[in-house]
């Protein structure tokens, strides 16, 4: 679905994306997980054409991200941030129906597909009517997933998506959004620092540090096999006993 | 990117300018009617003189416009060469220092070597196509003046004797402060040493002798008021003021296009006494009877014994301040509206481009800040040789004045912005067009709609300069008003004026509750 050759990114002379090479499979939920300012945001921003690499291609759908195309390319991925990202001068509704009204869906369908997009993400339809500040953090985060859904995209980018949300919430939110992941059998890249929701959602998890990529698994790979002691001290700093239970038997053995 | 979409902002302004001088020209003067225009300064003498040419004018048959109460000397210049008035009465003075200022061989302002100085004045008007007269009869000269008793009470009789009362506060009219023969060269002619000077209205100045919150004024020889408040004039003993006769400046093309009216003009040539013009102010000013019948009076006595004098009963003054009301209205809303239009139609684009180009943005707003810092009146002179007497000039004015809050405005709208917002817009794939459209502008739209409201209220303010150059508007009723100190005419002008400006405030906040989202409305 991605593919990134050899790209690397500064801002300001400051290497954020160290030179690197990259795919993402179709169908496979990839999760890029770091600390604050190791660059995962960065290169979902490069997936997502919102900023070009210094060096390097980007390759979506085996086409390079061009200027030219971006504007068709962007409707083929769905992009979700914190608290959604909504605007908000406009409804629910409004947000979730922007492009699609514009890009001559009948009336007909759009409404068929924002009630299959309410029952997905259970959102009640009649909240739809309400202006983001009229809705809570949760609610608002479905209707930014039901906007990036739209369009029936094949791939989605989540920017830590559940990062202003109360842990309840987000726990019911993580659920669903997995399971709508796996039932459309989306492409998705998710962006978090939470080693939790990462092994969560992620069949691949990609641990970056100061702009690299340091290692590329499975969560039990990190744990067993760590590639540095930069991983085993992230994992460790996530505070989860389980976790750290297994890595200090390792250490024992 | 949306340089793309937009034409280049150059282009654009030029594209909006033309719209807008198009929906302005006007077809009157298209036509050309063969006819006749007198002009006057705003002060009374003036007006009476305009009053007593047209009559004259009109005898012959032309048809008269008088263009009343214009902005100062060099608004009726500007608009003389032009052709926006064929004539009207300056003092010779005036013409040597300012009107020919640095096109005559250097004479010293104290030398009055009068027919000398006649004929170096007739050759440097000539240069410009204009016709000078013979002197109407009187000297209205500028003087220092002082309340009688005090005046008496100090022993002050000649301007030298004020240089051992350096206490005494001084409130001067703006023209004679700025003049080349005005305060400045006065105060070192005579090593003068009053600090406490204040600039002010002429006959607001008259109020201040009274009340006693200044002590001396400029004085023009001719005005009714030196003998209603007991005024003594102060000697010029050192010969500072230059002789300032009064004379007619016609276009030298109206002897060809109405040589009966140009003839008829001269007829004025040293008819008129001091005394003669100072009663004629003193009847208008003090006696309250309209300039056309005190002109018409005089006319009929001296001239034309045949003329008919127009009824001054009270009804028909009144039904004659109704019209000009309801019509001052009409002026002023017309100003008000085209030079708003005009100036959202360039402002906005251009605040839109100022968000966009971040150091071409800069220059773009500290330019329209630099506009706003220009003085109306400097202004409305620039804007003569181009769009001559009449609303066009007023309303180039208000559009330039409006710029800077619309501008600045719509740049804070689009900058405020959250990043997040507008890269969500970017992207879910909305072209740079609609997500200008969609998205930015209608968040930004509270702020730009306050920056239109902001210009539109200020701008009913200003439109009373209109009056300056013959736009008409309030304006002219509250400069009526206070050339004649007739305040409830001031009021006449000043309480619609107001209403106007509550009313533009009331109307946008109307409109800002129908265009902006409820969305945006919601404490978050």
């Amino acid at each position: 679905m991605f593919k990134l050759d050899k790209i690397s990114k500064s801002f300001d002379g400051t290497q954020v994306l160290k030179p690197c090479s990259l795919e993402f499979k179709t169908g496979e939920t990839s999760v890029l997980i770091g600390p604050s300012g190791c660059g995962k945001s960065t290169l979902l921003r490069l997936l997502a054409g919102l900023i070009q690499p210094d060096l390097g291609t980007v390759f979506f759908e085996n086409q390079p991200l061009s200027p030219a195309s971006l504007i068709f390319q962007r409707r083929r991925m769905g992009y979700v941030i914190q608290e959604g990202g909504l605007f908000p001068h406009l409804t629910a509704l409004g947000n979730i129906t922007l492009l699609a009204s514009r890009l001559g869906m009948t009336p007909i369908d759009v409404a068929k597909r924002v009630e299959y997009l309410a029952s997905l993400t259970r959102l009640p339809m009649e909240l739809l009517n309400r202006y983001p500040g009229q809705l809570s953090g949760g609610q608002r985060q479905r209707v930014g997933i039901m906007r990036a859904l739209m369009l029936d995209p094949p791939v989605l980018l989540l920017d830590e998506p559940m990062g202003a949300l109360d842990p309840l919430v987000r726990y019911d939110l993580q659920e669903d959004l997995r399971a709508i992941i796996r039932s459309l059998k989306k492409t998705a890249i998710l962006v978090t620092h939470d080693m939790g929701e990462a092994s969560f959602f992620g069949d691949r998890l990609l641990l970056l540090n100061v702009g690299e990529i340091v290692q590329e698994g499975h969560l039990d790979d990190f744990i067993t096999k760590p590639s540095s002691p930069y991983v085993t001290r992230f994992i460790n700093a996530q505070r989860m006993p389980h976790l750290i239970a297994r890595t200090a038997g390792e250490a024992c053995q | 990117m949306i340089s793309l979409l937009l034409p280049s902002w150059p282009k654009t302004l030029a594209i909006c300018l033309a719209f807008f001088f198009c929906l302005v020209a006007k077809p009157a003067r298209a036509a050309e009617p063969p006819g006749v225009a007198i002009g006057s300064k705003s002060f009374t003498e003036s007006v009476i003189l305009g009053e007593i040419l047209s009559q004259l004018a009109r005898q012959t048959g032309a048809v008269v416009s008088h263009r009343a109460e214009l902005g100062g000397t060099r608004i009726l210049w500007e608009a003389l060469k032009k052709g926006d008035i064929d004539a009207y009465v300056d003092y010779t003075g005036t013409i040597r220092d300012e009107l020919l200022a640095g096109e005559l061989p250097a004479s010293s302002p104290v030398a009055n070597n009068k027919t000398n100085d006649f004929q170096q004045l007739r050759a440097g008007l000539q240069k410009h196509q204009i016709h000078l007269s013979m002197p109407l009869g009187f000297n209205n000269t500028y003087a220092l003046g002082m309340r009688e008793t005090l005046a008496a009470k100090l022993n002050i009789k000649t301007i030298s004797d004020l240089q051992k009362q350096p206490g005494l506060a001084l409130g001067l009219s703006d023209e004679f402060v700025e003049r080349k023969d005005g305060w400045r060269q006065l105060a070192s002619h005579y090593r003068l040493p009053q600090k406490n000077m204040r600039t002010m209205n002429h006959t607001l100045a008259y109020q201040g002798l009274v009340n006693d919150s200044i002590q001396i004024t400029d004085l023009y020889t001719t005005d009714a008021e030196i003998p209603f408040y007991q005024l003594r004039v102060l000697e010029d003993d050192l010969a500072f003021f230059p002789s300032y006769q009064a004379v007619l400046l016609i276009r030298a093309d109206l002897f060809q296009r109405a040589p009966l009216a140009a003839e008829a003009l001269l007829r004025l040539e040293g008819k008129l006494t001091s005394t003669a013009i100072a009663a004629l102010s003193a009847r208008v000013k003090l006696e309250k009877i309209s300039e056309t019948v005190v002109a018409a009076q005089w006319l009929r006595q001296n001239l034309e014994p045949n003329l008919l004098v127009p009824d001054d009963d009270q009804s028909a003054r009144q039904r004659r301040l109704l019209q000009r009301l309801g019509q001052a209205t009409v002026e002023h809303l017309f100003l008000v509206v085209v030079s708003l239009l005009a100036a959202i139609l360039v402002a906005v684009p251009l605040g839109i481009y100022a968000a966009r180009h971040d150091r071409m943005g800069q220059i773009v707003l500290a330019m329209v800040g630099i506009v706003q810092t220009l003085p109306s009146l400097a202004l409305l002179v620039f804007m003569i040789p181009f769009f001559g007497l009449g609303p066009t000039s007023a309303i180039v004015a208000l559009f330039c004045y409006s710029l800077l809050p619309i501008v600045r405005n719509t740049y804070s709208g689009l900058r405020q912005i959250p990043p997040t917002t507008c890269e969500s817009a970017e992207v879910i794939g909305l072209s740079a067009w609609d997500k200008l459209r969609l998205v930015e502008f209608p968040l930004a739209l509270p702020l730009v709609l306050s920056g239109i409201k902001t210009a539109a209220v200020i701008n009913v303010g200003t439109a009373t300069i209109g009056a300056l150059v013959g736009a008409g508007g309030y304006g002219s009723v509250i400069l009526t008003g206070i050339r004649l100190l007739d305040i409830p005419l001031i009021l006449q002008g000043a309480i619609p004026a107001a209403l106007m400006a509550l009313l533009a405030q009331y109307l946008f906040g109307w409109i800002e509750k129908l265009l902006v989202s409820p969305g945006l409305r919601l404490n978050r």
